[in-house]
């Protein structure tokens, strides 16, 4: 069996500040892992400590517990990191460099210059869509293509893992769309894509897994697909159903929603029992009964407690 | 490879640092409002004052070198300093960093950086020189690179001294530091003599600091007399070995504390 991609044991991490006693934990016992090929958001409201737990992995900081394994090595291995694609959140380049030899810059950094290195690059900023703009100074891109250029940098080299903080910060609907296309083909080639987001919409149309965490706890991980189908509300559908038993039906907590040819009711999923015997009784005819699916953002809301996000 | 990508990066940077502008034109026009006065001397000088004026003119060129040398040791500390609190501070680093970079890999390629910068420096330090003395009516008689490679060693001092400060300080911090420093210096011999500082005392002061007399060209030339000294050649591989010997430290010391770095804006 594979290792996993990224596994974080019991990580802790407390800031202290230079000058003071004050203790500012910032992860707490944070397990969690991501198994090689999937597509995992890393949801969390502001200050949860998301960024740190991505400056752990990449080996910027040093957690004060636990263990992390990325590939299956240390954070900073670089053995590792000639595998890891990494986009950091608000990216900064130099400024007076162009697109162009800033990529020929990172590709002699991570000790792969080839002889189609000029090609490879122009790929890239193609497929970015920088390539009319590559011989433009860094210093004169917009937010967007600053954005545009730090995904093209993580892709460089062919990477296994991708590590994306935000990769959709600063772009248009349009490159939002490019860069979900982006990710869903990466998912087709194989690639483990582990990303944080605040658009919660976006996570729910490419990933396979999220894991949710809130000053500095993990609150929850799991297959995205399972935890929306876990909505604790259930609908039923009827084909008919008689002012009376709607009243009864309603103080049971349900609400009714009537169409042409159906009623919908939707109530909590421990009524549903009550409510399909008593509908039944009534003379109803249940054409179905269907768990709801929440949304991700319901979830997240419902998980953080309607935080900062 | 990858230190020299990143020596290069860093001294490109340099070019376009605004701050480093600044320093060269302060340098530009130190040389040049010195050269007034140069060039007046000169012009008045006749047979009867010729001496006086001698005496004047080199005395000049003394102090313009004295200053240009000392622009160089702050220049190498905030070149050295900058070069990596920036990084830091802009987030440049994360992306570098995310490379299949080591950490030391990355602080060599900025040191080498400040490095190449400070050779052009030393470089433009004897042209100068060699030009207010020319201007002056004399002549160096030393070999290019005894007076190239003193004060290239002293740079790298400062370099490394003010890139191990900055892995923990501010660079503001590590310029005011280096100042602290450079004024103590001088003062080490007095210190090391007085009977009344306890033993350990004068022994740390005198290990830690640099000494950068030690590694000064009016060791061997005074050029005030355009003479220089007898100073045979294992006297200048002392010295010079001496002084790359604390820079080596420096740096490794600076490796040592960089390694365990946050490397995250904060």
């Amino acid at each position: 069996m594979p290792t996993p991609a990224i596994e974080f044991a019991d990580v802790t991490k407390v800031y202290q500040r230079r000058f003071g006693a004050a203790r500012v934990p910032a992860l707490s016992d944070v397990s969690f892992e991501v198994a090689r090929g999937e597509v995992c958001a890393f949801l969390g409201p502001n200050g949860a400590g998301k960024t740190t737990s991505i400056s752990i992995l990449m080996g910027f900081i040093y957690a004060d517990r636990g263990q992390t394994r990325v590939l299956g090595y240390a954070p900073g291995d670089i053995r590792a990191k000639e595998r890891i694609g990494f986009l950091p959140e608000n990216f900064a380049f130099y400024r007076y460099l162009n697109a162009e030899k800033l990529l020929h810059f990172h590709l002699r950094l991570s000790g792969r210059q080839r002889a189609n290195a000029g090609s490879l690059i122009a790929e890239l900023l193609a497929k970015v869509k920088l390539d009319s703009y590559k011989r433009l100074k860094i210093g004169k891109y917009s937010r967007g293509m600053v954005q545009r250029l730090g995904i093209a940098q993580a892709l460089l080299g062919d990477p296994e893992l991708l590590v994306l903080d935000e990769p959709t910060s600063g772009l248009d609907p349009a490159g939002r769309k490019e860069v979900r296309d982006l990710i869903s083909a990466l998912r087709a080639e194989g690639k483990t894509v582990f990303l944080s987001s605040h658009i919660l919409s976006e996570v729910e149309q490419i990933c396979d897994r999220v894991i949710i965490i809130d000053r500095g706890r993990l609150v929850r991980a799991g297959a995205l697909q399972q935890m929306l189908a876990e909505g604790d509300r259930v609908e039923i559908i009827v084909d008919r159903l008689p002012a009376d038993l709607e009243t009864a039906v309603k103080q049971h907590g349900a609400s009714v929603e009537r169409e042409p040819n159906r009623v919908r009711i939707h109530v909590d999923a421990a009524q549903k029992r009550v409510l399909a015997d008593m509908l039944t009784a009534g003379g109803c005819n249940v054409i179905s009964l269907m768990p709801m699916k929440s949304s991700l953002e319901e979830i997240f809301l419902k998980l953080v407690g309607g935080g900062a996000e | 490879m990858k230190v020299r990508t990143i020596a290069f990066a860093t001294f490109g940077g340099f070019l376009r640092n605004k701050v480093i502008i600044l320093f060269c034109s302060l340098f530009l026009c130190v040389v040049l409002l010195m050269m007034f006065p140069l060039l007046g001397f000169k012009a008045v000088t006749n047979a009867s004052n010729i001496e006086n004026m001698q005496g004047m003119v080199l005395n000049e060129i003394t102090i313009v070198m004295s200053m240009v040398s000392g622009f160089g040791s702050l220049l190498a500390a905030w070149a050295a300093a900058d070069s990596l609190a920036g990084e830091i501070k802009s987030g440049t680093i994360l992306a570098v960093m995310a490379r299949p970079l080591r950490r030391w890999e990355f602080l060599a390629g900025k040191y080498l950086g400040v490095l190449m910068l400070m050779v052009i420096y030393a470089f433009a330090l004897v042209g100068v020189a060699s030009l207010l003395a020319w201007l002056g009516g004399q002549r160096f008689q030393t070999s290019l690179w005894t007076l190239v490679a003193y004060p290239f060693v002293r740079y790298a001092i400062w370099a490394a001294i003010a890139m191990l400060l900055a892995t923990v300080l501010h660079p503001i911090f590590v310029i005011a530091v280096v100042a602290v420093l450079a004024t103590l210096i001088p003062m080490v011999p007095f210190v090391t003599a007085l009977s009344r500082f306890p033993n350990w005392l004068r022994l740390a002061v005198h290990l830690i600091l640099p000494l950068t007399d030690v590694l000064s060209e009016q060791r061997f030339l005074t050029i005030t007399r355009a003479a220089l000294k007898p100073f045979p050649w294992t006297s200048h591989l002392t010295a010079l070995a001496y002084g790359l010997d604390y820079a080596l430290v420096c740096f490794l010391l600076a490796v040592m504390v960089f390694q365990y770095r946050n490397l995250s804006r904060d």
